[in-house]
């Protein structure tokens, strides 16, 4: 694994807004950087990222299949007990994933480590199904990048054959996608995968989360007032869970993407469970309950990580010798665990972390962020990557 | 390989395509897409029948079929046709005492002029029996054409038959009275608005 600079190509930005990439500078500031890119040996991508990233999913859905049946995970993992029918109904309906991304640290060597699963709302997709595998494109037509380059980037063409193997289970539904208002990057994410769906012959609709209506006997509505029957949300379930329109889930007929018991999977409460099922597996980090710490024995350093949280906010490290500060964030009040400290590793001055993709189960490719700070967050710049 | 073999580029631009601007007219639920119809491929032709009689004199269907037929697209109406807030707002669109209150109650909405009946109707689980409605808006250019529920023009109406775009035939969606909105999204904004500064990230992780 080896981080090498590269020219940017020439008139890339006009490319972007050709392609409708809006958000690759945000907030004044670079998000995608291809004055670098990282190289990996096809090993590397099979051996330490593809199979354990298969296999952490399927002890993830053992996790899931473990607290829908157990009222007491439930509650450590703080979802609403009004809502557990509803997460457990659409586990035991077999109700479909499309996507996840799990995140890891990992530096060429020795076993990537899981640091969370981002299985409910993963963004970065457009960035990585199409415009890394774009760069990557261009770069070999351009000769800047050898013929025998390749990416770990099958995401886009999986994404639209599971758009189709879910269309047969939902057949005739328009497939409504929402995503919350003044979010450039939530819209753009959006909207790709909305191309993926139409790209799998579905017919599409779009509402914000916040036009969504409803009818007097709690079906939802777009602002057309046509029933939404099958809606894909970039919005936190445990969001959902928690506002007025809860008390219509489950009672309208709708399908969902992600389905509720991914809110089990994108909890922070994951990883002590996880530890405990698997201790000791290779790719896990040691994970503790806060009212559970004295199980972390004399491991003296530990990361503190809200149950809720996105993109690396409200993070902190416990080890009294470390520098490093807290992330401010607006998380924390449903509780925190605590995960081992494994450093990402630096390249250059560069933090580098791992997202690691799937559709439904199978592994579909990985994106690169990097950060002048050990804790990767939003605006963490977003590198392509070659297979040689 | 291990990257998605080919991307349609052509597919991804945003620039420069030519999405084609359906003609829209939206009063509560109806929006006309008369570009259905000059869709390539996947024709189907339809007879349009006014009731039970019509059916069984213009088709090969039996008298309980025609029956069966004319109850499903009556309930298909009930659940898919154009809904209005006010009776004149109804009528407006298709004429004078053309429109009723719909039982769920609150809406108007316009008599169904007949219902479609194709070939395809055999073991289609009920694919072809969409209402149809005269649609007369003197304003519109669309006036005194026959159209489904979601807004497909099928021409004038006395025609013996019609040639439709397969989709024609697919159930509609559900059109209901939205009661509220706004019950999603108060989470989001109450985290955005801490700190200030960054209210334009989103959502994802």
């Amino acid at each position: 694994m080896l981080r090498i600079p590269i020219a940017e190509r020439a008139r890339w930005i006009e490319k972007a807004d050709e392609f409708g990439f809006k958000f690759h500078t945000m907030h004044g500031q670079k998000y995608w950087d291809e004055s670098a890119y990282y190289q990996f040996t096809l090993k590397q991508i099979e051996d330490d990222l593809e199979s354990p990233t298969e296999e952490i999913h399927q002890m993830c859905l053992s996790v899931v299949e473990k607290v829908v049946n157990d009222e007491d995970l439930l509650r450590r993992f703080c979802l609403p007990s009004r809502q557990w029918d509803f997460i457990r109904q659409s586990w035991l309906n077999g109700d479909p994933s499309l996507y996840s991304r799990l995140d890891f640290a990992y530096d060429g060597k020795g076993h990537a480590k899981l640091y969370e699963n981002n299985a409910d709302t993963p963004t970065s997709v457009y960035e990585t199904g199409f415009w890394q595998w774009l760069w990557l494109q261009d770069n070999v037509d351009d000769g800047a990048l050898s013929r025998q380059s390749d990416q770990f980037n099958s995401l886009q063409e999986k994404l639209v054959n599971r758009f189709k193997d879910i269309q047969f289970l939902t057949p005739d539904r328009t497939l409504h996608f929402s995503c919350c208002k003044d979010s450039p990057e939530d819209r753009g994410t959006v909207q790709y995968l909305e191309d993926c769906a139409k790209a799998a012959g579905i017919s599409t609709a779009f509402v914000f989360i916040e036009d969504i209506g409803r009818d007097s006997i709690g079906n939802f509505t777009d602002l057309s007032d046509q029933v939404i029957s099958w809606m894909f949300k970039l919005y936190p379930w445990e969001f959902m869970f928690d506002e007025e329109y809860s008390s219509c889930l489950g009672v309208n007929n709708i399908r969902w993407i992600e389905p509720p018991w991914k809110s089990i999977l994108s909890n922070k409460a994951l990883l002590p469970l996880l530890w405990k099922m698997f201790p000791g597996h290779p790719n896990l980090l040691p994970a503790f309950y806060e009212d559970e710490l004295s199980l972390a024995g004399d491991m003296s350093s530990l990361v503190k990580k809200p149950i809720f949280s996105r993109e690396g906010a409200n993070i902190s490290f416990l080890d009294e010798s470390s520098s490093i500060k807290p992330t401010p964030g607006p998380y924390g009040e449903e509780g925190y665990i605590y995960q081992a400290v494994h450093m990402l590793p630096k390249f250059e001055d560069n933090y580098t972390l791992i997202g690691s993709w799937l559709v439904d189960d199978r592994a579909a490719g990985i994106s690169i962020r990097e950060d002048i700070n050990p804790i990767t967050q939003d605006m963490s710049r977003y590198l392509p990557h070659i297979i040689l | 390989m291990k990257r998605s073999k080919r991307i349609d580029l052509d597919l991804m631009r945003k620039v420069g395509s030519s999405v084609p601007t359906t003609p829209t007219l939206k009063p509560l639920a109806i929006a006309i897409a008369a570009l259905l119809l000059t869709a390539c491929g996947g024709k189907e032709e339809v007879k349009i029948v006014q009731s039970v009689d019509d059916c069984q004199n213009k088709t090969e269907l039996t008298f309980e079929q025609c029956e069966a037929a004319y109850v499903k697209a009556l309930a298909e109406a009930e659940r898919t046709g154009p809904k209005y807030r006010s009776l004149s707002e109804c009528e407006t669109d298709f004429g004078t005492r053309q429109c009723r209150q719909s039982n769920q109650g609150g809406m108007f909405m316009p008599f169904m002029a007949g219902f479609m009946v194709s070939n395809l109707l055999s073991g289609r689980g009920g694919y072809g029996y969409n209402p149809v409605y005269h649609y007369q808006n003197s304003r519109s250019s669309y006036s005194n054409r026959l159209m489904t529920s979601d807004g497909a023009i099928l021409g004038r109406p006395g025609r013996s038959s019609y040639n439709v775009s397969k989709s024609t035939l697919k159930p509609k969606p559900s059109v209901t009275r939205t009661v509220s909105r706004g019950g999603f999204g108060s989470k989001a904004s109450a985290k955005s608005s801490w700190g200030g500064g960054k209210n334009s990230s989103g959502w994802g992780g």
